[in-house]
């Protein structure tokens, strides 16, 4: 594919799906899905073709492209993949195919729906495999505003108002991006003095020594940027509301994958360009991450709302990323970025299990379910998969996640890790209670009407259930990759300017 | 004589002249007569008769307006007509612009009206 | 003297004087062709700066600069009126009779506005500024039946002369201390390091302050919401948009060409007057429940970001000043083109005039949204780029606190901004017909549209036109 911007086609197959989408006219219901459907899937195909061709030997940087885009700011338009992002490149485009199907069943305003969602993908996959700071928080922000349409137009208000939720949310990541934007000038205007020339070129970035208080104020302003889409405690309360108010889809997504967008922010813009500010924050976001775990793992346990079980379930899975990220060695890291794509197909398949079951029953109070193993053997199937998988069965990629990720922690911080273990054991608790009452006990009448999982719906459980199982099973190509990645992210680290700080 | 003492005098002779008028004035008045005529505020003009809040027709403004416009050509004409001369063929193309600018003002002006008195 | 580069001015200027003629000779329903010959000759003269923006010229010993600067802002304007022009066609029946004298105001205003870009002289900029406000006064009391509208009319005459009074006082005392009023000359004659004298620095307060007011920067904005919302919406448009930008042209020639030297005094100051109009621009609009009143705080809020940049007075910032003027200017008056032709639809600019509108008129709700959000610097959006210019300005000069603050309120922005987005896409609609869109208006939303996302997505362009034409202390 040498010369061929194939992560260019990659971002623009789901851009032209929209436009397509739009020119369409409204009652072409059939087509509208067809056009999502295909463009989604030829963006999953590239990503799995960039993944198997990336050259694994060379390692670094590849299918680079670069354009002047803006030179009075030094910036260029830049695209690259490497081992950290082709995980979550491949998960979103995993993320996206599977939530075209788990929204089949979308009938009001379907052209809306699908163009805005397409326009989502793109966003979130923009920030993956961009290598420039503008161009990366230009599709950060991309996320945000079809968010929220889609969340007031298409969520469901039960304990709060979708209006509510959508704004909570959106607020949320705004007033976290505005942070992070001031800690992206300031680092601009610092490395341009530093270079002597603009440059928003990450890795250049990354190879100017900034003083250790700069990096520490800038790398503070990103943890606060990045750690409020990651839903790092005390800066989580938009994400249950958000999930619980959002179409599946929406969930779907944001759970699995754009939440990642901070853990990744994290490691490719502030471990990689501001290392001493990162080991210096570094315990704070330690401490912080265990509220992650154990007080939304608390809060699990007294949920009653199957989308806020997984809600809170997923802030709490997110304390065992930001941990890892805190503890900077290559094996926590690399559980880090295992532990973010195992949840994100995990939390996806649970929200698209949960989708088709509202859709059907309208309602996700656990009292009210029960015994649904009974009428929906396959529902039932994903949903135990991805309960599983939550709470770390091995098996399943989630255990190589969190197996990796107390390892490498352990080293740093014994007794905070021996605290996140522990979380362990609440997961385990909460996931098999709502496991149990909705699909286990006596067969209950009034859900006979349900109907199985049929069609195109069966395509999110075997798409992701597959990828949990596969990734489980047979972790090593993955791991590897990922290994490959952070090990020459921390190499350039060590090189560069470390002098001993990790 | 220095300057200072010219000012000097010149002064004092000022503030001696309303006093002297004054003070001849009262030696050779006749003997004053106390009426209500004489107690009310001096006025110049007709005393007014009604209200004196009262709306004024716009066209007063309007009249005042244009007659303005016209007052201001003026003043620019005639230093340009004492230089005509000098200035040349510019200055004349120039002046004439000017001065169409303001007919069509004053075209305006009439077909909005303002020259006719309702 | 080259006099071909002063034909824009004269070019808009006679246009004017040829429509009031045309209106006057075809009374009392005007001839359409009136239109046509507004929009064509301003895109006439579009063309032409445009073809000529290179080429630079200073005429009558530095009073009048024709350079790179004031092309820009000529572009700026030209493209703000002929945008207003077509989007207004069907508000415009509203002023029945005085339909030409509307377009040869328009025009007046815009000739004022390119003088005072272009002007190198603080009585050329005062005689530029003066014709672009009386027009203003005018068209602001456009709708003569209409209460709003006299009392905005009146408010306008009455504050805006208050202001120019101040400005004027400002510019004797500046005269007074540099003994000449080009530019060029005021600059070398007070260009001495010693402390400024108090004159001078009294001057330059009031400068300020009567361009403060003229740019609606609090606390000088308590005019702006009234007179935006009782003028016509097609006048708060080309008010918000091109009389703010004029504003800010002749701000920064008199600041940078006349003042570099006081750049101590003056930087805190006007970076105090940003943040104080940004946080209560957006505050204010927040509570705001009709459009045009909130559009008329978020201009408010604009005309901060806009400070921010001058404030800065580094390349960067003012590069950001004339780039943010120039994409402000598509996605304000995208944004006042759906409020106008919703305004005729419904009759109303509230709130709920707009429910349904996702529905009813796809299209329409499209470019609110997205002129709203540009306007908010969500990205890929134009307004993204333009704030990332001024705040990187703000935070190379230091003002790392500014930055703080306007991205922040930045942000806090998007709340009102997305309660119309809301209103569009889920509020009960209680009409169903679709919005009927002509299609000189329908021709305006494409071009915002298609500027605000392409100045987003690809800001090269634009970004290398504000490098060259930015003027530097």
């Amino acid at each position: 594919m040498n010369g061929f911007p194939v992560l260019s086609a990659i971002l623009a197959i789901p851009v032209l799906g929209a436009v397509l989408i739009m020119l369409l006219p409204a009652g072409q219901r059939a087509a509208i899905r067809v056009v999502a459907a295909v463009s989604t899937l030829a963006s999953l195909l590239l990503s799995l073709g960039v993944t198997l061709a990336y050259d694994r030997a060379a390692g670094g940087m590849q299918f680079v492209e670069s354009v002047p885009w803006v030179p009075d700011l030094g910036v260029h338009y830049a695209l690259g993949v490497d081992g950290i992002s082709l995980p979550m490149l491949l998960l979103t485009a995993l993320i996206g195919f599977s939530a075209v199907y788990a929204s089949w069943r979308v009938e009001e305003r379907v052209k809306e729906f699908f163009s805005l969602l397409l326009l989502l993908l793109t966003g979130v996959m923009g920030t993956f495999v961009a290598t420039d700071l503008f161009i990366f928080f230009l599709f950060y922000e991309v996320v945000v505003i079809p968010i929220y349409l889609l969340i007031i137009m298409f969520g469901s208000s039960k304990r709060v108002t979708k209006e509510y939720a959508g704004m909570k949310l959106t607020i949320y990541l705004l007033v976290g991006s505005a942070f992070l934007l001031v800690g992206i000038i300031a680092l601009f205007v610092q490395g341009k003095a530093a270079l002597g020339h603009p440059s928003m070129d990450i890795a250049s970035l990354a190879g100017v020594t900034y003083p250790v208080t700069f990096q520490a104020l800038v790398f503070a302003l990103m943890a606060f940027g990045f750690g409020t889409l990651l839903s790092m405690f005390p800066f989580h309360a938009w994400s249950p509301d958000g999930y619980a108010g959002a179409p599946t889809a929406v969930s779907m997504i944001h759970a699995g994958v754009l939440k990642k967008i901070g853990g990744y922010g994290l490691i490719r813009i502030g471990l990689y360009v501001l290392p001493a500010g990162a080991a210096l924050v570094a315990p704070v976001i330690a401490v912080l991450a265990i509220a992650n775990v154990v007080y939304a793992a608390m809060i699990c346990l007294a949920q009653k709302d199957l989308k806020y079980i997984v809600g809170y379930s997923s802030v709490s899975h997110m304390g065992y990323v930001l941990i890892a990220i805190a503890s900077l060695n290559l094996v926590s890291l690399n559980g880090a970025v295992m532990m973010m794509f195992a949840h994100g197909v995990m939390a996806a398949l649970f929200f698209a299990m949960i989708g088709s079951l509202y859709q059907q029953s309208h309602t996700r109070s656990l009292p009210d379910l029960g015994g649904l193993a009974h009428q929906m053997p396959r529902l039932a199937t994903g949903f135990m998969l991805a309960g599983l998988a939550s709470l770390g069965l091995p098996g399943t990629a989630n255990f190589i996640g969190e197996f990796t990720i107390f390892v490498g922690a352990f080293r740093v911080y014994q007794v905070l890790t021996v605290l996140a273990v522990s979380g362990i054991v609440l997961t385990a608790v909460y996931i098999l209670r709502c496991l149990g009452a909705v699909l286990f006990g006596p067969r209950q009448p009034q859900w006979d009407h349900l109907m199985d999982l049929r069609g195109p719906e069966m395509v999110p459980l075997l798409v992701l259930g597959g990828a949990v199982l596969l990734v489980g099973i047979l972790p090593s190509p993955l791991m590897d990759l990922i290994n490959l990645g952070v090990g020459q992210l921390l190499a350039q680290v060590d090189t560069l300017r470390m002098g001993g700080v990790l | 004589m220095s300057d200072q003492a010219t000012i000097g005098i010149f002064l004092l002779l000022t503030l001696a002249f309303p006093a002297g008028a004054m003070a001849a004035a009262w030696l050779f008045r006749p003997a004053p007569i106390q009426s209500a005529e004489k107690r009310t505020p001096y006025e110049c003009g007709v005393d007014t008769r009604g209200p004196s809040w009262m709306r004024f027709r716009v066209n007063y403004f309007l009249y005042a307006l244009v007659f303005l416009a016209f007052d201001v050509e003026t003043i620019f004409l005639y230093p340009w007509a004492v230089r005509f001369q000098a200035l040349g063929l510019f200055a004349f193309v120039e002046m004439l612009v000017f001065i169409a600018i303001l007919a069509l003002g004053l075209w305006y002006a009439w077909k909005e009206g303002a020259l006719q008195w309702y | 003297m080259p006099y071909g580069l002063l034909a824009p001015e004269i070019a808009v200027t006679s246009l004017g004087l040829v429509v009031l003629g045309v209106g006057l000779l075809s009374r009392p329903r005007p001839h359409p062709a009136v239109r046509v010959l507004a929009v064509s000759g301003l895109a006439l003269v579009l063309c032409w700066v445009a073809l000529t923006f290179t080429r630079q010229a200073s005429f009558f010993g530095g009073v009048y600069q024709v350079d790179s600067f004031a092309s820009f802002f000529r572009l700026l304007f030209l493209s703000a009126a002929l945008l207003v022009l077509l989007m207004s066609g069907r508000y415009a029946a509203r002023f029945g009779p005085r339909l030409a004298e509307w377009y040869a105001f328009l025009l007046f205003a815009t000739a004022g506005m390119m003088v005072m870009a272009g002007s190198g002289d603080l009585i050329a900029l005062y005689v530029g500024l003066e014709l672009m406000t009386v027009s203003f006064y005018v068209l602001s009391g456009y709708l003569l039946a209409d209460a709003r509208s006299a009392e905005a009319g009146l408010k306008y005459l009455v504050l805006g002369a208050l202001s120019s009074a101040v400005m004027l006082f400002g510019m004797s005392l500046v005269f007074a201390t540099a003994r000449s009023t080009v530019f060029t000359a005021i600059a070398a004659a007070v260009a001495a390091p010693a402390p400024s004298p108090p004159a001078l620095l009294a001057g330059i307060a009031l400068l300020a302050a009567g361009f403060a007011f003229k740019v609606a920067a609090v606390p000088f904005h308590m005019w702006a919401p009234d007179i935006y919302q009782g003028a016509p919406t097609p006048v708060t448009a080309y008010l918000a948009v091109a009389s703010k930008a004029a504003a800010f042209a002749a701000l920064l020639r008199v600041f940078l060409a006349a003042l570099p030297g006081q750049l101590p005094d003056w930087q805190p100051v006007v970076a105090l007057l940003a943040a104080v109009t940004i946080v209560a621009g957006n505050l204010i609009a927040l509570a705001q429940t009709d459009v045009k009143r909130l559009l008329a705080y978020s201009s408010i809020a604009q005309a901060g970001y806009l400070l921010v940049g001058l404030s800065a007075a580094n390349p960067y910032g003012l590069r950001g000043v004339l780039f943010y003027a120039m994409l402000y200017v598509f996605a304000n008056v995208g944004a006042f083109a759906v409020l106008t032709l919703v305004e005729v639809d419904t009759g109303g600019t509230g709130l709920d005039s707009f429910n349904g509108l996702g529905q009813r008129a796809p299209m329409l709700a499209m470019v609110m949204t997205v002129c709203l959000l540009s306007l908010a610097g969500i990205p890929p959006l134009a307004g993204f780029a333009g704030k990332f210019y001024l705040f990187a300005g703000a935070v190379q000069a230091g003002y790392l606190w500014l930055a703080f603050v306007g991205l922040l309120m930045s942000m806090v922005s998007v709340y009102y901004y997305l309660s119309v987005a809301k209103a569009m896409y889920i509020g009960p609609a209680e009409r169903t017909a679709p919005v009927t869109v002509p299609s000189p208006a329908r021709l305006c939303l494409w071009v915002c549209l298609a500027a605000t996302l392409a100045i987003g997505i690809y800001p090269g362009p634009l970004s290398a036109l504000a490098q060259v034409s930015a003027l530097l202390p």
